[in-house]
């Protein structure tokens, strides 16, 4: 086997050979150059290690190949299978689940809290806010175990609890495809709402108070004045959040697969543990190539279409 | 724990008992979300006392009665806990300290220069973070696999060693933190670029730094999809990697894997504790800017 030369990162060392060889060029020029100089080191990476597994995604989806060998050319072949895939769909059926269940659950909970935090002369904010990230700072293996753990069907807390409350407590969180489903939110609902509190809160503390007064002044109820001032305010927030989301919901891999392995059945199965299944436990890496790119389409379409509506990235 | 100042504008008497009321439920809100987050950890945390056969005792019991330390001395004799432990650290580690320096860096340029290309080549590392890893992970593994680099040190460090959110992250606050007359003083002073950006910018950029480096080593130190995919001698194994297999390998039992997870939780929650106002603070202060 024949391995190509070592992809190596060295960022300015070369630069700084020339420097001492030309001291007066270099101090010329140096002003000039320094900010490429800067960022270089993350466009050699950025090519390297994004732009040419593109490219080379690009290829194999359009081979078929177990990994051993040289992949062989079949067309548009693997995207026309993934069109008739029925786990394909289910797949990405229980994507846009997640990803819809995040928007309009997690998203607008975050807001609720953050607006409860951002509550004048509130004891203890800085303790609520630190305790509700806490879920985000631990492993998600940590995480899907403690999960696994009280959402046994026969002896977790979960059930417990509920017998305890309304007698009962016979709910198969993880062995029943609805309840499975539910279960997924449920840890996606309790490791990101957290996180996206401290972005609200963040934005709610930098609206002007003078807005809510004028408001006030003009005899607006609080649920008017949540609509008319807190909201427009807050929309870049809401932006970056929305954007943020979508994206990273649309890989949704790990509270799927440590939790329920996708199951039972294919209940759970995100796009990224198909694409993960596909190319490392199947060896259908072409295929898997295929089902990445369509990922990419789509959450770059949806992107740029959330972008245009929130009006992301226009500075000033 | 710091508290704003309390504004009481002296309420009048009738209006005195609705507000009142409105704390008293937002307290109970605000405490009960505490303990719906708090909860599960601490569940864990107790189980990891219980004995094999009390885990899954029912009903469920709080507290671990009687406490044994058995999980620990079981997961630390029988398994290579340490050694995962090591690789998880050193790799978070190391990546940290690469990635803030090349996120600043890259950061004060795109603040602080005006040059050729500069908003295209913004644009095009932004627009990089829409690339979902699920597109680039079968390539990369294949071009990684066939270099014969599926090293940890360098496979799960070197790929993510410029997150483009993290170059973001630091421009934001390199532009408020950093004045440009500071700047052109040190240039008048004969200081090359390079050192302007280590000796006036870096120790205004403090907490930035901080932030961004809380965020990579957690970023690195929790990872799970990449290093499942790319690492495949069990020596090489990070904690999720160990926890995973181990969780496998003893038949689901929770008993070994709750004493390592919560083990495993412990550099986590120190280095979030010990940096939380600039994580907190540095993560928001990208977005809030309009």
């Amino acid at each position: 086997m024949t391995s190509p030369p070592t992809p190596r990162t060295r960022p300015p060392t070369g630069r700084r050979a020339v420097d001492a060889a030309a001291p007066s060029w270099w101090l010329r020029h140096q002003r000039a150059l320094a900010p490429y100089v800067f960022i270089s080191p993350f466009y050699l990476l950025y090519g390297l290690f994004l732009l040419v597994p593109i490219g080379v995604g690009l290829y194999l989806s359009c081979t078929e190949w177990a990994g051993l060998g040289t992949p062989r050319w079949v067309g548009l072949r693997n995207y026309q299978d993934l069109m008739t895939d029925s786990s394909f769909w289910t797949s990405v059926r229980n994507t846009s689940l997640y990803v819809v269940f995040t928007m309009c659950v997690v998203v607008p909970a975050a807001l609720l809290i953050a607006q409860a935090l951002n509550a004048r002369g509130l004891r203890g904010r800085d303790m609520f806010r630190l305790a509700y990230f806490m879920p985000v700072v631990i492993s998600p293996i940590v995480v899907a175990l403690v999960f696994g753990l009280i959402f046994d069907n026969e002896f977790g807390l979960v059930n417990g609890l509920l017998e305890a409350a309304f007698g009962f407590g016979g709910v198969d969180w993880l062995g029943d495809p609805a309840w499975a489903r539910v279960t997924v939110v449920i840890l996606v609902l309790w490791r990101w709402t957290g996180y996206l509190t401290i972005f609200f809160l963040a934005g709610l503390q930098n609206v002007p108070k003078e807005l809510y007064e004028a408001a006030a002044i003009d005899g607006a109820g609080p649920v008017r004045r949540f609509w008319e001032v807190t909201l427009p305010s807050l929309r870049p927030v809401t932006a970056f959040v929305a954007v943020t989301v979508l994206i990273s919901t649309a890989q949704i891999f790990e509270e799927p697969f440590l939790l329920t392995q996708g199951g039972p059945g294919e209940s759970t199965l995100s796009v990224a543990m198909f694409i993960f299944r596909a190319g490392f436990q199947r060896q259908q890496l072409g295929y898997a190539a295929a089902a990445g790119v369509l990922l990419f389409l789509v959450v770059f379409i949806f992107g740029l279409l959330a972008m245009r509506a929130l009006k992301v990235g226009r500075e000033q | 724990m710091t508290v704003t100042a309390a504004h009481t504008e002296a309420p009048r008497d009738e209006r005195r008992g609705r507000v009142a009321r409105g704390r008293v439920l937002l307290y109970a809100f605000l405490i009960s979300l505490l303990v719906v987050f708090a909860l599960p950890l601490l569940w864990a945390l107790s189980s990891s006392f219980k004995a094999r056969s009390d885990i899954f005792s029912y009903p469920p019991q709080p507290l671990p009665l009687p406490a044994t330390l058995e999980n620990f001395r079981g997961l630390l004799d029988g398994q290579p806990f340490w050694s995962w432990f090591l690789t998880s650290t050193l790799v978070a580690g190391i990546s940290t300290v690469v990635s803030v320096a090349l996120c600043s860096l890259a950061g004060f340029a795109f603040a602080k220069y005006r040059f050729k290309g500069k908003r295209f080549l913004f644009n095009l590392m932004f627009s990089s973070l829409a690339v979902p890893f699920a597109v680039i992970v079968v390539p990369l593994f294949t071009m990684i696999a066939k270099a014969h680099l599926t090293t940890p040190y360098f496979a799960l460090v070197v790929p993510w060693v410029a997150p483009a959110f993290g170059i973001f992250m630091m421009r934001q606050y390199t532009e408020q933190a950093v004045p440009d007359a500071l700047l052109d003083a040190g240039r008048v002073d004969g200081c090359t670029e390079f050192a302007l950006f280590r000796r006036i910018a870096l120790p205004l950029l403090r907490p930035a730094l901080g932030a961004l480096g809380v965020w990579s080593f957690l970023a690195s130190y929790n990872s799970l999809l990449w290093p499942l995919i790319v690492v495949s001698a069990p020596e090489d194994y990070t904690l999720p990697l160990g926890i995973q297999a181990l969780f496998g390998a003893t038949g689901r039992q929770y008993d070994l894997v709750l004493a390592a997870a919560v083990l495993a939780a412990v550099p986590s929650l120190l280095v979030f504790f010990l940096l939380r106002r600039q994580l907190l603070e540095g993560l928001t202060a990208g977005a809030v800017k309009s």
